[in-house]
């Protein structure tokens, strides 16, 4: 197991997805976070409209995702897949291997990311002399804080983990991402104007729940729409990715690599 | 014991396609056995079976006494060489190899061992995307390498090599046979494995047509007669008349079946005049078409 291991973190170093995973979602987080903090308003970013910088955070478990359908799919696309099961003919051990260290390489990310973003806001904050009360040393550390900064590392893990099932169960790379992307961004919310009890199970409705619980949580928002509590997206979360999980180990258990 | 021993083994994809059909051999410790056959003649996926690549659709297979699957440390024994694309092209060659020996336990030093084994110790650093098809087949030869298995199995490893690599593949199989390790190889260029194989397997159309020492199934295969005659087609129809099997190609004419005498007498009663007439021993090419041919009639 622990040579597994060893491969699959050999496997990241050593080609540029998980490096431009990363570069990513900088891109996709810490630029507009120092754009809004670099050109906003002061008054507008003192009056507490200064999380909204951070709100890029968001994207970042959904390229978690694509990275996890990269990872897999790449295997198979490269033709990798043939060495790996030949060091390993237990293939559910592979998966097992997989999952775990991409969701922990996914939530590494998520913790960088969102460590740059908070350094980037402190520091154009202070440079503008913009009071930012929810970024006071009190509210960092407080159990909630921490609490939701927690869940959103998780989520960016478990995320990762779900792309990694979706790419073995359907291992035609650029189709998975697509539909992938489509379905988060379109589909599940076309599901929920029709069918909003519905739509509040969906996954990356759960993901998002539990994404958007902490800091940039709008009451408002929460308000108008239906929702579920979140410890209940984070079962349904939990639900979707052993479901997938599962499947996925099956099914490359059984499946022939020709 | 065999290292090798298929039973019965078949393999069908979907309703349509029997790629291996009903096949049983066994491969004997220390030998090179080649696996011959055509392109879609089932030899790519025969050998996926024995590593549990490809599950069968019936029969089993088992390498050195178990299925490849419970193997302790399976790529420590048994080295495979199927897909000489299957590297990332971003990786280098040595990290593409040092993935392979994490994956398998295997210490970082074979890495070194398996690029000098190779002859691609220069070109380690570099990208496999910017490597020719040679060297991605010696990549793929050094992954076989790199636990320094007992049985090696090789799915056309001369592809892609030019005549220099071709001689060197064949001396580097000599001497692995030479250090007692058994090996498997697959090609379709009948030509590429005839100096270097003790026993062959013949498969076409999914089925194994004949095994054996190859020196024992060349003394079955029939001499070809080659003759050259102005009346070339004359003497071709008075040949086939009698049942031998010709090829004719201007006024050459290849005949399998009868001996040197005999086309010679057929030539002399039919007065046909004759200006070449030689045997030739069979090459391994001519065995094969002789029983696949043989087969088909039957």
């Amino acid at each position: 197991m622990s040579a597994l291991i060893r491969a699959e973190f050999l496997k990241l170093r050593s080609t540029r997805t998980a490096f431009g995973l990363f570069i990513a979602a900088l891109v996709v987080s810490v630029v507009p976070a120092v754009l809004v903090m670099s050109f906003v308003p002061r008054d507008a970013l003192s009056d507490g409209g200064a999380p909204i910088a951070a709100a890029g955070l968001t994207l970042v478990p959904i390229l978690a995702v694509v990275f996890g359908i990269l990872g897999m799919t790449n295997e198979y696309r490269h033709g990798t897949i043939t060495y790996t099961y030949l060091a390993t003919p237990r293939r559910g051990i592979v998966m097992i291997v997989k999952l775990v260290c991409y969701a922990i390489v996914g939530s590494a990310v998520m913790a960088a990311t969102a460590l740059l973003v908070v350094l980037a806001i402190a520091l154009i904050a202070a440079l503008r002399d913009i009071a930012l009360p929810w970024l006071t040393a009190s509210n960092v550390s407080d159990l909630e804080t921490l609490r939701d900064a927690a869940m959103f590392l998780v989520t960016a893990g478990l995320m990762t983990a779900f792309g990694v099932s979706l790419g073995a169960l359907f291992r035609a790379q650029v189709p998975t991402v697509a539909g992938v992307v489509v379905w988060a961004l379109a589909a599940e919310s076309i599901i929920a104007v029709i069918k909003p009890r519905l739509g509040i199970y969906l996954p990356f409705a759960a993901f998002q729940r539990l994404t958007m619980g902490g800091a940039l949580r709008t009451g408002e928002a929460d308000a108008m729409m239906p929702s579920i509590s979140r410890p209940a997206a984070f079962l349904v979360a939990i639900a979707y990715i052993a479901v997938f999980s599962v499947a996925a180990v099956f099914i490359s258990m059984r499946r022939d690599v020709t | 014991m065999a290292v090798i021993e298929a039973e019965h083994l078949s393999k069908r994809f979907g309703k349509r396609v029997l790629a291996v059909d009903d096949v049983s051999f066994n491969i004997e410790p220390g030998t090179i056995t080649g696996f011959l056959g055509p392109n879609g003649a089932g030899k790519t996926t025969t050998l996926r079976m024995i590593v549990d690549l490809v599950r069968p659709s019936a029969g089993s297979v088992r390498i050195l006494g178990s299925r490849y699957r419970d193997l302790a440390r399976p790529t420590t024994r048994v080295g495979a060489l199927l897909d000489a694309s299957g590297f990332h092209p971003g990786r280098s060659g040595v990290n593409a190899l040092r993935v392979v020996a994490a994956s398998a336990g295997i210490s970082y030093e074979r890495v070194d061992a398996a690029l000098e084994m190779v002859e691609l110790k220069g070109a380690a650093r570099r990208a496999v995307k910017g490597y020719s098809t040679g060297m991605k087949q010696r990549l793929a030869l050094a992954a076989a390498l790199l636990g320094d298995p007992e049985v090696l199995l090789l799915d056309e490893p001369a592809n892609g090599l030019d005549p220099e690599g071709i001689r060197w593949l064949r001396t580097f199989l000599r001497a692995r046979a030479a250090e007692g390790r058994t090996v498997l190889v697959s090609s379709h260029v009948l030509a590429e494995v005839e100096q270097t194989v003790d026993d062959i397997l013949i498969i076409s159309n999914g089925r194994l047509l004949a095994q054996g020492p190859i020196s024992e199934l060349m003394r079955t295969a029939q001499p070809v007669i080659r003759v050259r005659s102005p009346q070339a087609e004359r003497l071709e129809g008075l040949l086939l008349a009698k049942g031998a099997a010709v090829n004719r190609l201007g006024d050459a004419l290849a005949v399998r079946g009868p001996t040197g005498a005999v086309v010679g007498e057929i030539a002399h009663a039919g007065g046909v005049v004759i200006h070449e007439l030689l045997t030739e021993q069979p090459s391994l090419e001519d065995l094969f078409l002789q029983i696949a041919g043989t087969r088909r009639e039957a």
